[in-house]
């Protein structure tokens, strides 16, 4: 390194030694740099027993001593020591400095806790380990097997000699490859390491190479990692047998977590019967009526009509009715008003827009990773929010919604054809493609962190669908519920053939090229003459620059050794496949001295700086104009054999455990058949592991799927699960407050096709679901109605609430689907969605990037993805106020409604202020409120007329005063207390 | 509250995380409301309030902090670890094993001496670089670890794990940890303040300070020092004082017999009580920051006369007010990366020294001469430390690449040793091997520090007591304490 860098400081004698130094690494006939260093002295093992026992005995034998011993390390016997345990050998015989052994007790890792050798204890292991012969080594290399070296191959070499790639035509991962070897001849030899090239290049530090450690994340085998490959192949190198899965021990499960609750199979409770009969309009009710009789209660009196419209509007569509809507609700006095408003609603496509909101929440939808500085977007994330949408307005059938995002790539042959169909299915992966996934540069790709993405969706995945809290198990059996972390392992497999941490497609991999034709021509259409004007710009900068540019590099040149400067011009008339090792290194270290960048144009020449300038904007105008060509931001099978799976102990990427195969939770297996990849023989590029797992879970008498959907749907209708915690059906969690509603409810949706209408239909025109939401004066037996004696008074979220200002206000742009509404921050930090003439659009159709998050609905509790939201908060702080008293929005939305009222309805004061009401809180004012409202308004005009007389202002006061007071009255109606709250 | 909790002999902290559980933050106000305690009166009307000061698990050494985060990663080895070491190995090759975490491969220099000398200082002799003369006054008063070490060489995830325990993203922020388990001594103001540099936000911008699933009540609140402070606390459009008391007055009206049509949602009365807050808040902010009441000896202490020390040490004063107000936790940034020297090590470094050392000593003895040092623990460190090695430049700027394996923090006030040196890094100063302190420890000890215990402030989310510290393991650092 000194040497490389001396380079351009001293010309003559650094070249020279670069250039060696290339040379030897290029050149086979290096002598062996790497002879381990053996001690000419014997295992005594009387100064083992005597001065370096005592030692451990003291300090290690409590957790290395048992029969079972931590990490699998005994270090009672000089033999077990050298053996090793779960880390590799502990000692490098004759190398203190290369053993795990004493790296772990200077570094003071090792004993755990406050205390550490003393400095005489460590020089005196230090001094034995040094004096360990090798002869004693080879006793311990019996026990290594193919599954030791493995996981060196996989985290060490297969990034280039492996399935996408195999650099020198070498692949490391089977004993095949190995022995076959590549250009260069066999890789292994048996027996022999000192005579396998693979084992050779490794000790000699030329592999994996220093230049691409960083590129690709890799880090070089650890001493240890050597010594355990030197062994396997001193031993002979044997090549695992093949493994039958099925053969796997199994976490011991005992019977009561297999008769835990929520993993039986649900069955069909009967319908109870109750007193008041006459208050069951469907099964809910029996069911809830059952348990408010045992305690003495029943329901609540119906909430009034308005009242029950603006709940049913609010919570199926989002938003409140308009006021006409109001008005010929209130009208209509036909028995079945009510059901037939819920059936518009259900068919409206407000629907899907906002219970899309929901399952969104669930998945962890959002727009950018956000885990680097720059928050990179991400194009074509839209199209999975839009096939949610989608999908729910359909009423898509559950099992089927769930089939597609999980395996959507696996359901249809997208490689054979591309139809509407097949690119719905694809876009439907987006749903595991959801997590910040930040390892498109190689800063933030280690092996740890393509792991964490991997475990966001496995977290994802069980907290959504499966109700489980999996991700426990990453790193130890999960403390509470029978799931242990070879479980999870497993369950993480399934998604290998997709996210394979060893052979990673990093994120901007990831999209399908695919579209619809109509679409993608169009974009062509568009992008055509633009990207003819790039050319041109680029081509005429180019023309405009050259010579500056050669002098640059002539001068550059010239002040280069003769030698060198040679060999770099015959290096730049040499094509790029062309260029020989030697060269292929020179550009490397030259890299910055051969480009001449546009930056170092306009530091040499000044004139060049301002059309550079202007260079840069005009391309970067024109860039931004070109249009996203239409790709599916997908998950998908990689085809072929995937890496091996394995436990990763304490979930740490590095230390890697047994080896696990594709499979689900054992204690979910009791009841249900068995988890197979099986595909239609004529798919061979994907592996089916995804598919099977979408059939398992779908399948009709799966304990948790369908109990965790109705619960979740309850949820939101209701206000609080069946089951309180519907992330977490387990142990932790809480238990039914009603499992036989829960059970039936599960097993109803289940034969009703999975479908989601039929769902909500039937809970919304329960008599629960109509009841008042007010506190009965006594407290009673029910006070939080956790029973349903009541339905309970709840804020609107997020952007339900931003959503019906915008639609009281009339602002709402009802532009559907597509990429979102752009957000942007104003100079007061605040973020807020840009909107357009028409208005802005509805919540769900705005960006949602991770670090520039829209500050109305992050006060109001829109979730952070971490990496998902399963359960909102609903907070209450001062903030909101200052949000909605003094923010932009809602400034703005009531001087438009206060604009639109008195167009409405000129010089008519009381019209203007019923209008008001029906907009904002879907009721008719009463007389007294109307009272109120109107002297509001000449009082605040009253004020408005005095401050633009003192303002000297040239609008016309009365009508000006008159507008903007009724903008105030409107604006404290849009804040209040009875908007944001629904009862 | 907190009487009644205990009154219901229920554990102060496994109340608190059976609350996270629910539904509603202010679920806190349900269980409380007259509903479960109808016969207490100290609960009725606004029992709901979240930001009220609650005790910690034993008696705390300190009440508030102030953390003077330093984004960008400080050089350990040319400010507070010296290692004559790196004169003798100058140009020495890096270590293999370090060179893949190294972005910058083809710029990767030998070991790189520190240009700086170091000076002892004070009645403990603690070395300091000579950039830092004016902390070289007040080292009786810290205690200098040298021996953290972190997780990630990069600014995003190092960030990430100073503030939150992991590398990762969207988790609650160590002052929002605080707040939820302190609550805060003043409720005119928020209980974790923000002070950002007015020239730009750090890495990772307002994730920095956020709550994540924490209710956002423990949010940071970022107060700018120039301008506006808080968002919204005024409306854009300025309106004349007797219509914006009008408008107010029709909204109390509307929630008020919005309120009495509802009886016993106490949701309703915390939402009246923080329109409240909200009022209150304009008037305790601006008081909070007028730097005008402070004297002229304050001022020149702070170095506000001074171009190049103004920005950084009015945001120092501030936090002395807002700590002196009863705000629980406050947090300083810093412009950019100014700490971030790749290059051109020496001009940056006296830029980064120039601009803050004057102010951060300048709080020490302000504090200390108010009697506040002794109940509010300033902190002052980055994410990282930096390489012993060069980061080879164009003409001869050479700097230094990250170093998250060994780097150095000083600690102040509120029951740390004073005038200590605490752990050690290797020869030449690249990884932490004496008494080694990782941030989940820093996080156990500051959490201590303020009474309480790192493994009982959970909050139970998802099945699992979540921790500021996560699963980790961790230490508080008793070597370091009084």
């Amino acid at each position: 390194m000194a040497g490389i860098r001396s380079y351009s400081m001293m010309p003559n004698s650094g070249y020279a030694s670069a250039f060696l130094r290339v040379c030897l690494r290029l050149v086979w006939f290096a002598p062996l740099l790497f002879a381990p260093v053996f001690g000419a002295g014997e295992v005594r093992p009387d100064v083992f027993e005597s001065s370096i026992l005592p030692i451990f005995e003291n300090n290690c034998l409590a957790c290395h001593g048992e029969s079972v011993p931590q990490a699998e390390l005994d270090l009672r016997t000089a033999a077990s020591i050298v053996k090793g345990g779960k880390s590799g050998p502990a000692v490098i015989a004759g190398s203190a400095d290369r053993s795990l052994l004493l790296d772990k007790v200077v570094s003071g890792t090792m004993p755990p806790g406050d205390d550490s050798l003393s400095r005489e204890q460590v020089a005196a292991i230090r001094g034995w380990i040094d004096r360990l012969a090798q002869a004693d080594t080879q006793l311990a290399s019996a026990g290594i097997s193919e599954k030791d070296v493995l996981p060196i191959f996989l985290m060490r070499c297969v990034v280039c000699h492996g399935k996408r790639a195999q650099e020198g035509g070498l692949d490391l991962r089977t004993q095949a490859g190995r022995l076959r070897g590549g250009k260069s001849g066999p890789a292994l030899v048996p027996g022999d390491p000192e005579s396998s090239l693979l084992f050779q290049r490794i000790v000699r530090e030329e592999m994996p190479p220093e230049h691409l450690l960083f590129k690709y994340r890799v880090r070089p085998p650890s001493t240890g990692e050597v010594e355990t490959l030197r062994r396997w192949i001193a031993a002979g190198a044997a090549a695992d047998p093949a493994h039958d899965p099925s053969l796997e021990a199994d976490l011991a499960l005992t019977d009561s977590d297999r008769q835990f609750w929520s993993f039986q199979t649900p069955e069909r409770p009967p319908i109870p019967t109750v007193a008041r009969s006459d208050l069951v309009r469907n099964p809910i009710d029996a069911f809830l009526l059952e348990k408010l009789e045992g305690q003495g209660l029943s329901f609540s009196p119906g909430a009034d009509r308005p009242t029950l419209m603006r709940r049913a509007y609010l919570d199926l569509v989002g938003m409140p009715p308009t006021a006409a809507q109001v008005r010929a609700y209130l009208k209509d006095e036909s028995p079945d008003a009510y059901e037939r408003m819920i059936e518009d609603l259900l068919s409206s496509p407000h629907y899907g827009e906002r219970w899309a909101q929901h399952w969104l929440d669930v998945a962890g939808y959002a727009d950018t990773e956000g885990i680097k500085h720059a928050d990179h977007f991400r194009p074509q994330a839209w199209r999975y929010r839009d096939y949610v949408i989608r999908s729910l307005n359909q009423d898509k059938p559950y099992d089927r919604f769930l089939m597609e995002q999980l395996a959507g790539d696996e359901l249809v042959d997208y490689k054979k054809e591309v139809t509407p169909a097949v690119l719905e299915s694809l876009a439907a992966t987006g749903f595991l493609r959801l997590a910040s996934d930040p390892t498109d540069s190689p800063s933030n790709a280690s092996l740890a962190e393509k792991m964490d993405v991997l475990h966001d969706e496995i977290q994802v995945l069980g907290s959504s669908v499966l109700g489980l809290t999996m991700g426990c198990a990453r790193c130890h059996d999960h403390k509470y519920d029978p799931i242990s972390q070879k479980d999870y392992y497993r369950l993480s497999a399934i998604f290998q053939s997709a996210y394979d941490p060893y052979d990673w497609l990093d994120p901007t991999q990831r999209y399908l090229n695919v579209g619809d034709p109509e679409e993608v021509e169009e974009t062509e259409r568009h992008n055509t003459p633009i990207e003819k004007q790039i050319d041109d710009l680029e081509r005429a900068w180019k023309a405009k620059t050259e010579s500056l540019r050669n002098q640059i590099l002539e001068a550059r040149l010239a002040a280069l050794p003769e030698a060198l400067q040679q060999d770099l011009r015959t290096l730049l008339k040499t094509a790029e496949d062309e260029r020989s090792p030697v060269q292929e290194y020179l550009q490397r270290r030259f890299r910055k001295t051969l480009k001449v960048s546009d930056q170092a144009l306009a530091l040499e020449d000044d004139q060049f700086k301002a059309p550079l300038d202007e260079y840069n904007k005009a391309l970067a105008d024109l860039k931004k104009k070109l249009r996203a060509k239409p790709a599916i931001r997908a998950l998908f099978d990689m085809g072929g054999e995937g890496s091996p799976a394995y436990v990763l102990r304490r979930g740490n990427a590095e230390t890697i455990g047994d080896r696990v195969y594709p499979g689900v939770p054992s204690v979910l297996r009791a009841n249900l058949p068995e988890y197979k990849p099986d595909l239609p023989s004529e798919r061979t590029d994907t592996t089916g592991a995804r598919l099977a797992l979408g059939r398992w879970l779908t399948h009709p008498k799966h304990p948790l799927t369908s109990r965790v959907l109705v619960n979740r749907v309850w949820m939101h209708h209701f206000g609080r699960g069946i089951v309180a915690t519907p992330a977490d059906f387990g142990r932790t969690g809480a238990r039914p407050s009603h499992p036989e509603l829960l059970d039936w409810l599960a097993t109803w949706f289940v034969d009703q096709d999975w479908s989601l209408k039929s769902l909500h239909r039937l809970m919304v025109t329960s008599t629960a679901y109509r009841q008042s939401s007010r506190k009965s004066p006594v407290g009673g037996a029910d006070p939080e109605g956790h029973l349903w004696s009541r339905m309970s008074l709840r804020r609107m979220e997020a952007e339900v609430l931003y959503d019906s200002m915008l639609q009281a206000a009339g602002r709402l742009d009802t532009d559907r689907f597509g990429p979102a509404e752009p957000v942007e921050k104003m100079d007061d930090g605040e973020v807020v969605a840009k909107g357009s003439k028409k208005g802005w659009r509805r919540a769900i159709y705005t960006e949602k990037r991770r670090l520039t998050r829209m500050t109305f609905l992050d006060l109001f509790d829109a979730p952070q993805m971490a990496p998902n939201c399963t359960e909102r908060i609903s907070s209450n702080v001062a903030p909101q106020a200052l949000q909605l008293m003094n923010g932009y929005l809602t400034r703005k939305l009531s001087r438009h409604l206060a604009g639109r009222l008195v167009d409405a309805h000129p010089d008519r004061s009381e019209d203007q202020i019923r209008e008001l009401y029906l907009r904002v809180l879907s009721r008719e004012p009463t007389p007294g409120e109307i009272r109120m409202s109107l002297d509001s308004l000449s009082e605040l005009a009253e004020k408005w007329v005095h401050h633009l007389e003192n303002e000297n202002d040239e609008a016309p006061r009365r009508n000006t005063a008159h507008w903007s007071a009724l903008a105030s009255v409107s604006h404290a109606l849009l804040t209040s207390a009875e908007f944001s709250y629904i009862d | 509250m907190q009487e009644s909790s205990e009154s219901q002999h229920l554990p102060r902290r496994e109340f608190f995380s059976r609350i996270g559980d629910g539904l509603y933050a202010t679920a806190l106000a349900t269980l409380l409301g007259d509903d479960l305690f109808p016969a207490n009166p100290a609960l009725a009307g606004n029992g709901t309030h979240d930001l009220k000061p609650r005790a910690p698990h034993y008696r705390p050494q300190a009440k508030s902090v102030i953390h003077l985060f330093m984004n960008g990663g400080p050089s350990q080895v040319d400010l507070f670890d010296p290692k004559p070491e790196l004169a003798r190995l100058a140009g020495s090759a890096a270590p293999r094993d370090i060179l893949n975490k190294i972005e910058f491969a083809d710029q990767v220099g030998g070991l790189l001496p520190s240009p700086y000398k170091f000076n002892r200082h004070g009645r403990c002799g603690m070395e300091l670089s000579e950039l830092l003369p004016h902390l070289g006054e007040v080292v009786d008063d810290i205690t200098l670890v040298r021996s953290m070490y972190g997780e990630h060489f990069n600014h995003e995830p190092a960030i990430y794990l100073m503030h939150s325990g992991r590398t990762l993203p969207n988790r609650p922020s160590l002052g929002s940890w605080v707040v939820y388990g302190l609550g805060s001594e003043t409720q005119n103001l928020p209980g974790y303040v923000v002070l950002d540099d007015p020239k730009g936000l750090p890495i990772n911008r307002e994730q920095n300070w956020q709550s994540a699933w924490l209710p956002p009540v423990y949010q940071g609140t970022r107060f700018r020092s120039e301008g506006p402070p808080v968002l919204n606390l005024e409306s854009r459009r300025k309106l004349p004082g007797d219509l914006i008391e009008a408008e107010r007055a029709l909204l109390r009206r509307l929630d008020m017999a919005h309120r009495n049509a509802r009886p016993r949602e106490p949701e309703l009365d915390a939402r009246i009580a923080s329109y409240e807050l909200a009022a209150r808040m304009q008037l305790a902010t601006s008081d909070a920051l007028d730097l005008s009441q402070e004297d002229e000896a304050t001022r020149e202490m702070y170095g506000l006369n001074d171009e190049l020390t103004r920005s950084y040490g009015k945001r120092c004063l501030m936090a002395r007010r807002l700590v002196e107000r009863g705000v629980r936790f406050v947090q300083i940034f810093i412009e950019g990366q100014i700490w971030d020297a790749h290059t051109n090590l020496e001009k940056s470094l006296a830029y980064s020294c120039g601009k803050t050392d004057r102010p951060a000593a300048a709080l020490i003895k302000d504090l200390k001469r108010r009697g506040l040092l002794e109940e509010t623990l300033v902190v002052w460190g980055g994410e990282f430390g930096r390489m012993p090695l060069a980061q080879v430049a164009d003409r001869g700027a050479d700097g230094r690449d990250h170093g998250p394996d060994g780097f150095s923090i000083w600690m102040a006030g509120g029951g740390v040793k004073k005038g200590l040196t605490y752990g050690g890094t290797d020869d030449i100063g690249h990884k932490a091997v004496d008494q080694r302190v990782s941030v989940h420890d820093f996080h156990a000890t500051l959490l201590h520090l303020l009474g309480m215990n790192y493994r009982d402030l959970v909050y139970r989310r998802h099945g699992l007591d979540e921790r500021l510290t996560d699963q980790f393991p961790a230490r508080v650092v008793e070597e370091i304490l009084v």
